[in-house]
């Protein structure tokens, strides 16, 4: 528009006397660049803000003052290479949806990849959508077309070094690279170090509770990873900080000094992190003739048809857990399987429990789970109750159990759209009553106004009851927690309840203590289930069973002392980063 | 066009004052957070004198035990950044083959063919200017700009190096392998005239910005005689209003003197000689502004826009004297089955010097219209796309 020209530009060129008058002088001789740089950083402006923390929805994630600091310093004072080391269960994820949340604003990610171990991967993945709204395609998806075609990725780490992605993942320079559980790259002999070590990327964020797994070198092949060149050589390191004769630390004040510059650890005893009591109320109860008579047919059924036929295991292991869930879930199986396979060598076999379950009037934990339910209306604040199911038909039954007794029921289920979801979660927590939900009930919901949930029935991996637990006992609420756990007496969930679960006393774990004892068996090589399953229908005996059971349990408590033993170790090499007195 | 300006985070905060500080000849004992000082007697500074504690990220509190925070917005750091950007204003560095990686133009890297080799011969040493200038853009409307700019001059043939703007910058960024420098070896006779140079290339390079301000600027004036037309306006019609109510009471007043008693009339006589200058000084406004508005207030709209006008202040902050080569490249280029090498003008940091041509169309290549094929000598993205159509 010809009018704008009407505002005049003026330009004055200051003189450039001062700057000419150094050609001449004896000052000339300093540092050049270094004047330059004052120059730039002086039109700089100060950088040390997480400016999209005001985007974050409170509701959706409470952050906390040690997990903004950690995020601040990772991006700010490590120029967004850093070791987050906090103590289990502070929250890292959070930190690292914080960091990736930041980075995000400022337009600096545009690929990242974030590797996990396998079981951990999809979890990710629903923390950072709902809780900082960042949309990460998994490997486990559907619609993963390789690790190539999208920007953000979250992968396990052995699908991403697995011949058929390797060189795909290579190929790419990734501008962020989140490695969780970084302990398990601590040797640099394996394939998941060589991958991390040939990965290109410009920033890069690790995690891990127990940097230290055995050794001083272990945390030498991590940070090294991280920041290349830190610690020098692995020689030079190792004659540096450890005294060979006794085996200790020495010139600790230089390691916590480097150690400073990559990693961020937090502690408990730091934080203002308080959770509340947590109760657990197991409730064993006698199977009426019928239902015992079920199970008892049930599980020799699988029993035999798993010594003819290994290869029926998964259906197998869902009857067995089934049967002990309700005899509608179970119905549901069997029937489908008669349909879909007419000449099944066992089919007899399967119809004649078809009539056992016919035969059930009375489903004993449904009429138990009324006493619970009665309870909490009389004693809390609008009787609300979570109750946890592994199956839809047993789900079914017991909403329609409920509303035939006048209970105010909300049921929770993968089917669902995310709206519905949110839909559901609000109307439960505003008209109260019982909800009834399948495990699809997963991460990242807040339902810290309802303190009381029921196991109705027992997941055979103990991360899912970790996870059932942890929807209700999380940071944020503030009453005491009761967990009620329902059981068939003699059967596989009293096992899996008396032998295992409480023997390693897995209901009292914090929050994040799992997850390290259990990926250390998943290193093992252990699924916890088909180890339960195995000892179920291998054992010649009940003293058999029973014997097998404690084993395991004596492995899963010796996996157990063996990650307490780490965490104490970690804490007392690091304690809070001072590492203690030098032993020279 | 890069801006030169540097984050100030709180780690480069503390690399530059390490770094400063040492080169001053300060030691420097850390524990944690906490810097233990000691500036020497002998160091020419005025940031401190002997012992002090700088603690990193620190709260600003009172100077206790000489105690001093460390951040970006710190009074400590902004003091080390005064002094350090007016220590050394003239230096210089060296850009050989060996610090600045070879830079394939981008009308190789947008098309389709693949560089597989490259071969730098320098002939001769070339000498450049990069001139560090900071600008400031005031206008009442708008907020305050700044910023700042690297320009590039060959010294001898005073041609734009854009290229070579961006190698300073990164050669100059607080990384770690920031370049060293030595004494420049120019006097003020050769660097004026390169000065005046890169004065009129800075002014020309920040177009852009300059007239997204003064588009803003131009509105807000705008805006400010078309709120002062209004008004005047309205003045004008309240003042018509005032004028007519005079003239209706003069002529109430003129039949009352006509038809009144001698003392009613001589009374009535002065208001109406009163009513009357009243009515003439309106009238006299009334035509003024008419004919002012007609004109469209040019005095006014003058004194606005002159109060809008931008004032943009140049001032050079730093002169750097580069060395660098010039020569020839080889690119060994692959297109499928084809391949070719193409030799070209270049310079180390400064990057291909001469323009090629497409073997079909004779258009230079550019990034938009990059080297798309080798059979037939080489050929660009428009030739390409016409035969395959």
């Amino acid at each position: 528009m010809g009018s704008y020209d009407l505002v005049n530009i003026e330009v004055t060129h200051e003189s450039a006397d001062e700057v000419l008058d150094s050609l001449s002088e004896a000052s000339a001789e300093g540092d050049h660049t270094q004047t330059v740089q004052a120059a730039r950083l002086q039109a700089g402006q100060p950088d040390s803000e997480l400016r999209s923390l005001k985007q974050l929805d409170e509701n959706s994630v409470k952050m906390l003052e040690h997990q903004v600091d950690a995020a601040y310093r990772a991006l700010f004072e490590m120029d967004g290479k850093a070791l987050l080391a906090d103590e289990v269960g502070l929250g890292k994820t959070i930190e690292v949806g914080m960091i990736l949340k930041e980075m995000h604003f400022r337009e600096t990610n545009d690929s990242v990849l974030i590797l996990t171990p396998a079981q951990l991967a999809k979890q990710w993945q629903a923390e950072l959508r709902e809780k900082f709204g960042l949309d990460f395609v998994c490997n486990y998806d559907d619609g993963f077309k390789g690790f190539d075609k999208h920007e953000y990725i979250i992968a396990s780490i052995d699908t991403a070094k697995s011949d058929r992605h390797r060189e795909t993942v290579l190929n790419r320079n990734w501008d962020v690279l989140v490695l969780d559980e970084a302990h398990y790259v601590k040797n640099e002999e394996t394939d998941r170090y060589d991958l991390i070590d040939r990965l290109s990327y410009n920033y890069a964020f690790f995690l891990t509770a127990t940097p230290i797994q055995n050794e001083l070198t272990d945390l030498y092949n991590v940070v090294s990873l991280l920041r290349p060149g830190l610690f020098g050589t692995r020689d030079v390191f190792h004659q540096y900080f450890v005294n060979n004769n006794q085996e200790t630390l020495v010139n600790r004040d230089e390691l916590q000094d480097r150690l400073n510059k990559v990693m961020i650890r937090n502690r408990r005893a730091d934080t203002d992190i308080d959770f509340t009591e947590r109760t657990i109320d197991t409730r064993k109860f006698d199977p009426s003739p019928e239902e015992r008579e079920l199970y008892q047919a049930v599980s020799d059924y699988v029993k035999g048809a798993y010594s003819q036929d290994q290869g029926q295991k998964l259906v197998l292991m869902l009857l067995q857990k089934e049967v002990v869930s309700s005899p509608a879930a179970l119905k549901v199986t069997i029937e489908k399987r008669l349909d879909e396979q007419s000449e099944l060598t066992h089919a007899g076999e399967l119809e004649s429990i078809l009539d056992l379950i016919d035969g059930i009037d009375t489903v004993t934990k449904q009429e138990r789970l009324l006493d619970i339910v009665e309870e909490a209306r009389d004693n809390v604040e609008k009787g609300r109750v979570i109750v946890f199911t592994q199956f839809r038909a047993t789900q079914r039954q017991v909403l329609d159990r409920l509303a035939s007794e006048g209970y105010t029921v909300h049921s929770f289920h993968g089917g669902h759209s995310s709206q519905e979801k949110e839909d559901i979660v609000e109307d439960f927590e505003e008209e109260g009553g019982v909800l009834v939900s399948t495990d699809a009930m997963s991460e990242g919901r807040n339902l810290q106004f309802c303190n009381i949930m029921v196991n109705y029935d027992l997941p055979w991996n103990p991360m899912r009851v970790e996870q059932r637990i942890g929807r209700i006992h999380r940071i944020g609420q503030k009453r005491s927690v009761f967990v009620f756990n329902m059981a068939l007496k003699d059967t596989v969930e009293e096992y899996v309840l008396e032998r295992l679960y409480h023997k390693i006393d897995l209901f009292q774990q914090s929050i994040g203590e799992l997850s390290s004892i259990l990926s250390r068996l998943e290193e093992s090589g252990t699924s916890f289930e088909d180890e339960i399953f195995e000892r179920l229908v291998t054992a010649d005996s009940e003293v058999d069973l029973e014997n097998d059971f404690d084993d395991m349990a004596v492995d899963l408590q010796e996996q157990r002392d063996l990650a307490d033993k780490l965490e104490e170790f970690n804490s007392g090499v690091f304690d809070g980063f001072d590492l203690g007195a030098n032993d020279d | 066009m890069t801006d030169a300006a540097i984050s100030v985070t709180q780690s480069v905060v503390e690399r530059f004052t390490d770094r400063y500080l040492r080169s001053l000849g300060c030691s420097i004992e850390k524990y944690n957070d906490r810097w233990d000082v000691v500036v020497p007697d002998e160091v020419d500074t005025e940031l401190a004198t002997g012992n002090i504690t700088l603690v990193c990220g620190g709260e600003e509190t009172s100077d206790k035990n000489n105690e001093k925070p460390l951040h970006p917005d710190s009074q400590f750091f902004q003091q080390i950044l005064t002094e350090a950007s007016k220590q050394t204003p003239t230096g210089k560095i060296s850009i050989d083959t060996e610090r600045a990686e070879i830079q394939i133009p981008s009308w190789i890297q947008e098309g389709n063919v693949k560089v597989s080799g490259t071969r730098f011969t320098p002939y001769y040493d070339r000498t450049a200017l990069v001139i560090l200038f900071q600008v400031g853009i005031e206008t009442v409307s708008e907020y305050q700009s700044e910023l700042i700019r690297a320009i590039a001059v060959d010294m001898r043939s005073e041609e734009s190096l854009p290229q070579l703007e961006e190698t300073f910058l990164r050669l100059t960024s607080m990384a770690d392998d920031a370049v060293e420098s030595t004494q420049s070896d120019l006097d003020k006779t050769s660097v004026q005239p390169l000065l005046n140079t890169a004065r009129e290339q800075l002014v020309d390079r920040i177009q852009t910005t300059v007239d997204g301000i003064h588009q803003e600027a131009s509105k807000a004036a705008d805006a400010e005689v078309e709120e002062y037309r209004q008004m005047q306006q309205q003045r004008l019609q309240e003042i018509e209003e005032k004028h007519s109510t005079l003239s209706s009471k003069i002529d109430e007043l003129g039949e009352a003197i006509s038809s009144s008693e001698q003392t009613e009339r001589v009374q009535a006589l002065k208001k109406r000689k009163h009513l009357k200058s009243e009515y003439d000084e309106i009238d006299a406004e009334i035509t003024d502004l008419r004919k002012r508005r007609d004109r469209g207030f040019p005095e006014r709209q003058q004194e606005i826009r002159e109060r809008h006008a931008l004032n943009i202040q140049v001032t050079p902050l730093t002169i750097t004297q580069v060395e660098y080569e010039r020569g020839e490249i080889e690119f060994e280029l692959i297109d499928e089955e084809i391949d070719r090498t193409v030799t070209v003008g270049y310079g180390s940091g400064v990057g291909v010097t001469e323009e090629i041509q497409c073997s079909s169309c004779n258009q230079v290549f550019t990034q938009h219209n990059p080297l798309q094929s080798l059979s037939d000598g080489l050929r660009c993205a428009e030739c390409t796309s016409i035969n395959d159509s």
